[in-house]
């Protein structure tokens, strides 16, 4: 990480070897040097891309009779039609000509272009660069005020017709070295701003849906490989191995199909992915106007433990709490698994750059946390754990000859 | 050691495809009957879906999601990536002293490549999306996902291979003509059009640019690249992710690949008495690659298991710790081992080598290949980075439904030689012809 407190500076014998270098040219030595030290500052972080390249822009020009810096790190997250607009800008006036434009543009443009046609997800897909605008919509799990009572698995299992044992939203009871008591894991997709699912499905059915960041699954498209699955470092994926215990009748195409049209809501199809949706018809607005901005797990919750909003928003649920606890806690952000009256708060497995948008308050499993069973069982609530035991194995064959085991 | 079967006329060549036997029928009723025991199960897979396998999520499921279909996939693509490298080898070297098994190499190349390609179609949910989704995907999705290099990359090496084969064997058909069967005219003159002699120059030197493609192609795309890639490039798997998978992916291939042309070679010279055209030294020959390509599998398992408990990660050491406590992954290596200290016995006292002996040392290798592989897909992914799932109970035993997949696959190879051998000469013409030129007629 650059440190933000010092800034890049040049020492009189690092200025002379420039100038010293460059006088051997026969171009301006004065604004070799300048573009040096500023190209510099641009790597730091210190001065804009943008900035850098306006400055320079006419000296440039002046000087060489053409400007042919690289400019493609400004033009992230810029679809087709606006390369020009935005080339124009960065020159800081509007007679750039489109010939130039095209002429700098040149392979960023090309690869933009492409992109652009070749479907709306594939931006998102190819560098999320708009992260951090928008809206990107994550939770903040407060694992203190969770007693186990398992209603936000049971809600969720309801509200989108999974079948057995496909629990998207799953409750851990564990017991850890450095921990008192049993403590509780709640797990449901971290729908990661950079997730290893996306990346490697290979027909693009696992997507980032641009406008809230929502990872979902294209139904229509999945093939049933399960590499989002494979590559996911939370487990999150719920493989539909046969046919759905809620048929497709019971439910309604609202909640099904999202704005764009694309069947990712509810329970998937046989041979196809599922996972957590973040409630993606809710967000839609198809559950009515109120339920924008909450999940079925949020509201099955009566210890407050789950708060769901736009992380981009500093106002959000999610981030207001998040705030508060660490503002009542000064000293928390360094040291993890407090205990007892202090807190801490971490993302599940940060170190796998995923940058999850899931925020834990909360003690973290160390490597060494045992699953054990917990105040509320799965089986009191009705809701099949172990689902190769007692769904899979004991189903599979029985399909069609009984199924003498229940 | 140098072999010369120049001396073989080219009646015995041709044996195959003139000789007719009731064994002949007992090895097609038999391949025919696995490839149906397993069109049963896959029938009923079918028609209920993946759930009549004991695949399950892993993660709060209790399962794996990939298991026996997988480990069976990297192992056919590596008894095909491995079969044409030592083809390639044979051309680009010069090894003469295995030009005789050189085309059952390709052959068996096109063979485990198919299988290869059943897996992956027997292994995804939706299989009818294969065309709906994969094609129009391709193009966006291809610098993304491994799974797509690896599609990409074994299907052109499809083509590679089966351009080499179809361009080696016009040579061979236009000069045996006269002693293949009439019946398959139609084919012939398919596979002979545009044929004139002259073009034999050109396309030894085009197949010499083939083997140039494949030998540079296979180590470090294939089974040294993109199929490793799929794990290897998966940190959340501690027992996937790492350096080492490629060069122990090829090193399995090579292994595996060795033990097929063996038995391959073998049945082809116990069926048609081809001791001559197929002699005992390229056995033996073949027999020390083995010993050297097994010897690098149980090297590079070596550094794996000590990188991976001697002061390894938590992950990594948990992973490894229940890689090496599992008892079938001693026999696997036990096997490999075992097939290592016959080897070099044989090497050492060379009465101790016999043909029967090398084809049940192949088998028990490409048992343990098979097995090591399998295992290696489960247990990477039930001890994967997060941990809190290692105490969910379940266990991956394959299921019927799996198995039979490896019993109708192997039915499918020994379908195809037993067709193809009937069809075209599946020792290269130029085995037997001096200087690759025709000597006699």
């Amino acid at each position: 990480m650059q440190d933000e407190d010092t800034p890049i500076s040049f020492d009189d014998d690092e200025t002379e070897r420039m100038e010293r270098l460059l006088d051997d040219t026969e171009y301006d030595t004065e604004l070799g040097v300048e573009m040096a030290k500023d190209a510099q500052r641009v790597a730091a972080g210190e001065l804009g891309e943008a900035e850098f390249y306006r400055e320079y822009h006419e000296d440039v020009l002046a000087e060489f009779g053409e400007d042919d810096r690289e400019i493609s790190g400004l033009l992230d997250g810029v679809e087709g039609d606006d390369v020009s607009e935005k080339l124009s800008s960065l020159a800081g006036r509007d007679d750039l000509s489109r010939r130039e434009v095209m002429k700098k543009g040149g392979a960023a443009f090309a690869a933009l272009s492409m992109f652009a046609t070749a479907g709306q997800e594939s931006a998102a897909a190819a560098g999320d660069g708009d992260a951090d605008e928008g809206t990107r919509y994550g939770m903040t799990i407060n694992l203190n005020n969770c007693d186990g009572c398992l209603a936000c698995v049971v809600a969720c299992n309801q509200e989108h017709g999974t079948s057995d044992g496909a629990n998207w939203m799953y409750v851990f009871t564990y017991e850890d070295e450095d921990q008192d008591d049993e403590n509780f894991l709640v797990r449901p997709c971290q729908h990661c701003t950079d997730s290893p699912c996306t990346k490697v499905c290979p027909v693009g059915a696992r997507h980032t849906r641009e406008d809230d960041g929502l990872v979902l699954t294209d139904y229509d498209i999945c093939i049933g490989c399960r590499y989002c699955e494979v590559s996911c470092p939370y487990g999150v994926n719920y493989f539909q191995w046969g046919e759905p215990d809620v048929p497709d009748s019971e439910i309604d195409d609202d909640h099904q199909y999202d704005e764009r049209g694309k069947w990712v809501g509810s329970r998937p199809p046989k041979g196809v992915m599922g996972k957590c949706t973040f409630c993606v018809d809710r967000q839609d607005g198809q559950m009515g106007e109120e339920r924008i901005g909450t999940t079925a797990c949020e509201d099955a919750c009566a210890m407050d433990a789950i708060h769901f909003g736009d992380m981009n928003d500093p106002e959000s649920a999610p981030n207001q709490h998040l705030r508060e606890y660490r503002d009542s806690q000064g000293n928390d952000m360094t040291f993890k698994n407090r205990k007892e009256h202090t807190v801490s708060t971490f993302k599940l497995m940060e170190e796998r750059g995923t940058d999850p948008n899931v925020h834990y308050i909360g003690n973290e499993p160390s490597p060494h946390a045992r699953q054990v069973d917990g105040p509320v069982t799965y089986e009191d609530m009705d809701i099949v754990e172990n689902r190769k035991e007692e769904v899979l194995d004991n189903g599979a064959m029985a399909n069609d000859q009984g199924g003498e085991e229940a | 050691m140098s072999v010369d079967v120049t001396g073989v006329d080219r009646e015995t060549l041709v044996r195959p495809i003139q000789s007719r036997s009731k064994y002949f029928l007992v090895a097609l009723v038999a391949a025919l009957a696995g490839i149906g025991v397993w069109l049963y199960f896959y029938t009923q897979q079918l028609q209920h879906g993946l759930i009549v396998t004991h695949l399950a999520d892993w993660g709060s499921g209790g399962g794996v999601p990939w298991g026996l279909y997988i480990g069976a996939f990297i192992w056919w693509v590596g008894i095909a990536h491995g079969g044409i490298i030592l083809s390639a080898a044979v051309r680009l070297l010069g090894m003469d002293t295995y030009q005789p098994v050189a085309r059952m190499a390709e052959l068996l190349t096109i063979a485990a490549l198919t299988c290869a390609g059943i897996y992956i179609l027997i292994h995804v949910g939706r299989p009818d999306r294969l065309v709906t989704s994969v094609l129009p995907a391709w193009p966006w999705r291809v610098h993304w996902s491994p799974l797509v290099w690896d599609v990409t990359v074994i299907t052109a090496y499809f083509v590679l291979t089966a351009t080499y084969l179809l361009l080696t064997i016009r040579y061979d058909i236009h000069r045996l003509r006269d002693r293949l069967p009439d019946r398959l005219e139609p084919l012939y003159k398919a596979l002979m059009i545009g044929y004139s002699e002259t073009e034999d120059k050109v396309v030894e030197r085009m197949v010499w640019w083939l083997a140039f493609a494949i030998i540079i192609m296979a180590p470090l795309l294939l089974h040294g690249g993109v199929i490793p890639w799929l794990f290897a490039l998966l940190p959340s798997m501690a027992g996937w992710a790492g350096g080492v998978q490629g060069p122990s992916f090829l090193s399995i291939a090579l292994t595996s690949a060795v033990s097929g042309i063996i038995i391959i070679a073998a049945a082809f010279r116990y069926a048609y008495g081809w001791e001559e055209l197929i002699p005992k030294p390229v056995f033996y020959g073949l027999s020390k690659w083995l010993g050297f390509f097994g010897l690098l599998f149980l090297w590079l398992q070596l550094q794996q298991v000590i990188t991976g408990i001697f002061a390894a990660p938590t992950t990594l050491q948990h992973a490894t710790e229940v890689k090496i406590a599992t008892p079938i992954y001693w026999v696997a290596i036990g096997l490999v081992i075992a097939a290592e200290a016959y080897i070099f016995a044989a090497a050492l006292k060379s009465s101790l080598f016999t043909i029967p002996r090398i084809v049940a040392v192949s088998v028990l290798v490409l048992v343990g290949t098979l097995v090591e592989k399998t295992l290696f897909v489960v247990e990477g992914l039930q001890h994967a980075h997060f941990q809190l799932y290692d105490g969910v109970p379940g266990v991956y035993v394959p299921s019927a439904v799996e198995l039979s997949s490896v019993l109708g696959t192997v039915g499918i190879v020994v379908l195809f030689f037993l067709v193809v051998s009937k069809v075209i000469p599946v020792v290269e013409l130029h085995a037997i012809e001096d200087d690759h030129e025709e000597v006699r007629d």
